[in-house]
Formats: C-alpha cells, structure tokens, sequence
C-alpha cells in the first residue's frame, strides 16, 4: 500500500515538473535562441533558424553595435532613464510623505486623484501633449521624454511609495520633530533611510519603463542623434532587414541591461510591477 | 495598573494636543510637499485630457487655427469611416482572446507550481522574464521568427510540415492578428501568473487542511478553496484585460502597423495613424474619446458582472 501511493506521488509530481518545464521552454525559449542566434553568419541563420550555430561567430556584436548606433543609444536610455528617476523620487517621494504622513485638508482629494489618474490612457493625452511640445519648440529633445515619463510614471509610483511609507511608524518621525527637526529634516533623516529599499524598486521600476517605452519616444523623437535604444532598434530593424543575424544581436543588446538587472533584482520587479499594478 | 492606563491615556492626550499644534503651524507644509507631483501631472496628462474631450469636436490638423464642427467628427467616425468597425471589431477578437486564453493558462500554471515543492522560485521568475521585456524589441523578435523565408518557416519545411511552412504568420490578413496575439500572450501570460500565483499563497492553509478532513478531492479542493480564496485577484485581471484590450498598442504597431490591408488595425493604430501621418489632430481626439468611452462602459459593465458573480466581496 505505502510503496503504491508512493509511486503514485513520484508520478504525479513527474507530470507536474514535465508540465512546468514545458511552459518553461514556451517562455524561454525564443530568447534562449534569440542570443543563440547572434552568434551565427547571417547565412546560417537563414538556412537554420532553430538550433546551434554551425560556426560560432563573435563579429554581429560589433557590427551591430556599431551600425546601430547603440553606444549613443544607450547614452540616451541612460540619461533620459537617470534624470527621470531622479526627479520621480524627489517628487513622488515628497507627495509620498505627505499623503502618508501628515494631516491636511486635502489629503484624501489628493490620494483619489492619484487613483483615477492611474488609469488615464496615454492615447487620451499624447495628441495634445505633442502638439503643446511642438509649439514651445522642445519636441525632438529628450527633455520632452523626461516631462512626460515622469508625469506618466508619477500615480503608480505615488501610490506605492505611500502604502509603504504608511507601514513606517508615525512615532519615529514624532520623536525627530520633538528633538527639532523639522517635516523636510524628519523625512530626510528618518524616513529615507528607512525606506530605502522601496525607493530602489520605484528607480528599478521607473527605468525599465522608460528603457522599454516605445509610444512616445517614436512619436516625440525624429532625429537618430536622440532616439532612445528601442525606438533605435526598430528603425535598425527596418533599415537592414536583409542581416537577418544582426536583428538578432540587436535584440540581444536591446534587452540586455533589463534583463541583467533583472536576475539581480527578480523579487523586487516581481513586487513592484504585481503590486496593483498596471500594463505598461 | 489602573494607574498605568490613566498615564499612557494623558500622554496620548498630551501627544495628540502636540500633533494638533503641530499641524496648525505648518499647514501650508503638506501642500508644498504634495504640490510639485500634483503639478507635473496635471498639467502634462490631466489638462491635455480635458483637452482632448473638447478638441474632439473641433476639425484641426494641430498646427493652425482649429474651426468648431460639433459633432462632426463622430458623424464621420460612425458613417464614414469603415476602419473604425474593422478595429473596434479587432478590439473585441482580443478581448475574446486576452480575457481567456492568458487567464487559463496563468491560472493552471500558478495552481501547478504553488503545489510543487522545489523550484516555486525559479519557475516563477523564468515565467516573468518576458513581461519585462520591452514589447518593441519582443514584436520585432517575433517579427523576425514570423519572417516568411527566413524564420521559423524553414523550421517547419526541413521537418516536413510543408503546408504549416508555407503559412504567411504576419502576411495572411486573416491570421495576421492572430499571431500578433500569440506574440502578446507569450509575453502577457506569466505576469497573469505570478499574480494567481501570490494570490494563492496568502490563501490560509488552514481552509485546506479543513478542506482535506471533510473528505474533498483536488477539484473540489480547487473549486471551494483556491478559486474563493482568490477571487479579487480574478475581478482585477479580468478588469486590466478589459480596459486594456481596447487599449493595446505596442505589439500591433510594431508587427503589422495594422496591415496587410487594414485587417489588424485596432483602435490605438487608428488613432495614430490620423494623429501622426494625416495630421487629422481633431478626428484622431474624437476617436481617442470612442477609445476611452468603450473602455470606461466594458469597465462599469465588467464590474456589473462581477458583482452579480459574488467576484467582489465589498466596494
């Protein structure tokens, strides 16, 4: 009986492990070969595009590199991404405190505006948006993609930062204040330090949107010098089309940084993007 | 004791009375705080928003001077324009697609691997991999897999599937959506998941074992225990892939932009395309007001159902 149910245990969970790891290769998969890919000669990939190179070549990377465009690229990821978290924690982390932390008249006003604003489709304001930049002549400037990141990226993150700054107790900050600090100090020297590792998710979360954003740097950004990496990439794409083999190492150097920082920071993605959390 | 209590109530008087102070002397401080993110958002979504409501009735091309038309600008969408029903009509294949297809597989996979002992970790973040990746760069990964000489087509005639071989995924207009579709899904699946998935594990496991003395099997287990114990998560799934669906963009825009011969476009391609290509800014406002009317009447009318389905317990 016992060595019976056994079996039938050592079975089932048999399935269950089989089942998985086919879900796995659906997932995986495309991408495993994607990087797979890069290092075949364009001729190989055409003739094969599943399965192992027959020669491995290193070349595509610094063809595609180059050809790409990607070391301005990525300057242009980073630096749109880097001020954008900048000025989303200091905004949001300040909304956070107060909506989170003090009393005033119009607290709960606010914490709804949020709410709705969370759900306001970019469709609904990107044509105004476009047209408003155009006019006072900062369409084609990254500053523009900086405005509207963060405008985008303000509710969700206000949202979050602020469950997490509630579960932080109110008397730490009282007994700041009562030693003379006052709100600016209070949230500065107690509440930051505390909460810092919510603020490392908020930036994690914040650059992987804009490194990914595709809508509005397409729309806002005509000259190359200034396209971010995958607006760049889908041009490359388009424009050498025939080298199937450097689509391909394009791909991989696209999505490369986001998904190194993701194995590092797997749980605090996960976290922070199913928190309640919209599609981008 | 007593004594106690009566101290510890005089000091939260005490404190209270502080906090009080407190608060009448830096009133203007909360909103100095609150203020520049308020700002930022309205004026850069908020405000282009109400804008786009009331241009929707102006024929514009977004540069010069915009002249008042009313309503015409509906007149045309609902008259005139035979895109319009081809889109709305793709919206709703992908709605029928999303609010299943995803959803079954999130919810089986999320039920398998919460019962599995070793590697819960690892078969979650694997999962998750391609929702963080950007769409543009995953449609145009597809893209290149889809491609009719060069992708996966060769795959499929070396090992003899010769008709599957010749099938245009991107090229045939009645399947071109479809493969978009199944390009979104690939990457939509596993966020679905690992949202059932932490559902389930804040299920209390208490109901199982309870579950498990009355005698009930796995079904029943899933239907009476699991399926309950997660219902929010499934009202709020079901309301992101609603609203969503009429919403999406990036995988359309960047396989099909829409074609061949407008049999993929959808609402957000539309819109676009009269936006930026035709410069109709007046008409492409009119029928981002249809987008988010549709959105908003599917919401409430989601809502509406899954209240009546007890998917809601309270608000």
């Amino acid at each position: 009986m016992k060595t019976r149910k056994k079996v039938k245990q050592i079975t089932a969970d048999g399935f269950k492990y089989a089942f998985l790891t086919i879900m796995l290769v659906f997932a995986a998969f495309p991408l495993i070969q994607v990087v797979i890919n890069s290092f075949k000669t364009d001729a190989d990939v055409k003739t094969m595009p599943i399965g192992l190179p027959e020669k491995w070549v290193f070349n595509n990377y610094r063809d595609a590199w180059e050809i790409g465009g990607y070391a301005r690229a990525y300057f242009n990821s980073f630096l749109v991404g880097g001020c954008t978290i900048v000025i989303v924690l200091t905004v949001v982390g300040l909304g956070a405190y107060a909506l989170s932390k003090l009393h005033f008249k119009m607290r709960g006003f606010f914490t709804a505006y949020f709410f709705v604003a969370i759900s306001l489709p970019g469709f609904l304001y990107i044509v105004p948006d476009y047209f408003f930049m155009n006019k006072i002549g900062i369409l084609d400037t990254r500053m523009s993609l900086v405005i509207v990141y963060t405008a985008m990226q303000i509710p969700f993150n206000m949202l979050l930062l602020r469950t997490f700054l509630g579960g932080i107790p109110r008397e730490l900050e009282e007994a700041a204040k009562i030693d003379g600090c006052n709100e600016l100090n209070s949230l500065l020297k107690i509440t930051v330090p505390i909460a810092k590792p919510i603020f490392l998710t908020v930036a994690l979360l914040v650059f992987v949107n804009v490194w990914n954003e595709y809508l509005w740097s397409n729309t806002f950004i005509i000259t190359d010098e200034l396209k971010t990496v995958a607006t760049r990439f889908v041009k490359f794409t388009g424009e050498y089309s025939s080298n199937m083999a450097r689509i391909y190492t394009a791909s991989v150097i696209s999505i490369l940084p986001v998904v190194l920082l993701y194995f590092i920071f797997s749980n605090k993605f996960i976290e922070g993007m199913t928190s309640g959390s919209v599609k981008g | 004791m007593n004594n106690n209590l009566g101290q510890t109530a005089l000091f939260a008087i005490m404190r209270n009375k502080k906090v009080i102070n407190n608060m009448k002397k830096t009133s203007i401080i909360p909103y100095l705080f609150i203020l520049p993110a308020f700002i930022i958002h309205f004026c850069i979504v908020t405000l282009p928003s109400l804008s786009t409501l009331a241009m929707s009735l102006f024929e514009w091309n977004g540069i010069g001077n915009a002249t008042f038309i009313g309503f015409g600008n509906f007149t045309e969408i609902f008259t005139e324009d035979n895109v319009v029903k081809i889109a709305i009509i793709n919206n709703l294949k992908w709605l029928a697609i999303f609010i299943t297809v995803p959803i079954i597989m999130g919810f089986i996979v999320a039920i398998i691997v919460s019962r599995i002992i070793k590697g819960q970790m690892f078969f979650r973040v694997v999962y998750f991999i391609p929702y963080v990746i950007s769409a543009a760069v995953a449609g145009k990964i597809f893209t290149a897999y889809m491609n009719p000489y060069y992708g996966i087509n060769v795959f499929l005639d070396k090992i003899g599937l010769t008709s599957l071989g010749d099938t245009l995924w991107l090229g045939n207009p009645k399947i071109a959506l479809y493969s978009v579709a199944f390009v979104d899904n690939w990457h939509w699946w596993g966020f679905v998941m690992v949202l059932f998935l932490g559902a389930l594990q804040q299920v209390d496991p208490v109901l199982y074992e309870a579950a498990r003395v009355d005698g009930a099997n796995r079904i029943r287990e899933l239907l009476h225990v699991s399926i309950p114990g997660i219902k929010p998560t499934i009202a709020f799934v079901l309301i992101m892939t609603v609203m969503w669906s009429f919403l999406t963009f990036d995988y359309v825009y960047v396989m099909t932009n829409g074609g061949p011969a407008n049999s993929t476009e959808i609402l957000a391609t539309w819109i676009y395309k009269n936006a930026f290509a035709k410069y109709r800014a007046g008409y492409a406002n009119a029928l981002c007001v249809l987008q988010s009317g549709i959105c908003l009447v599917f919401y409430f009318v989601q809502r509406y159902i899954s209240k009546k389905g007890g998917m809601e317990d309270e608000d």
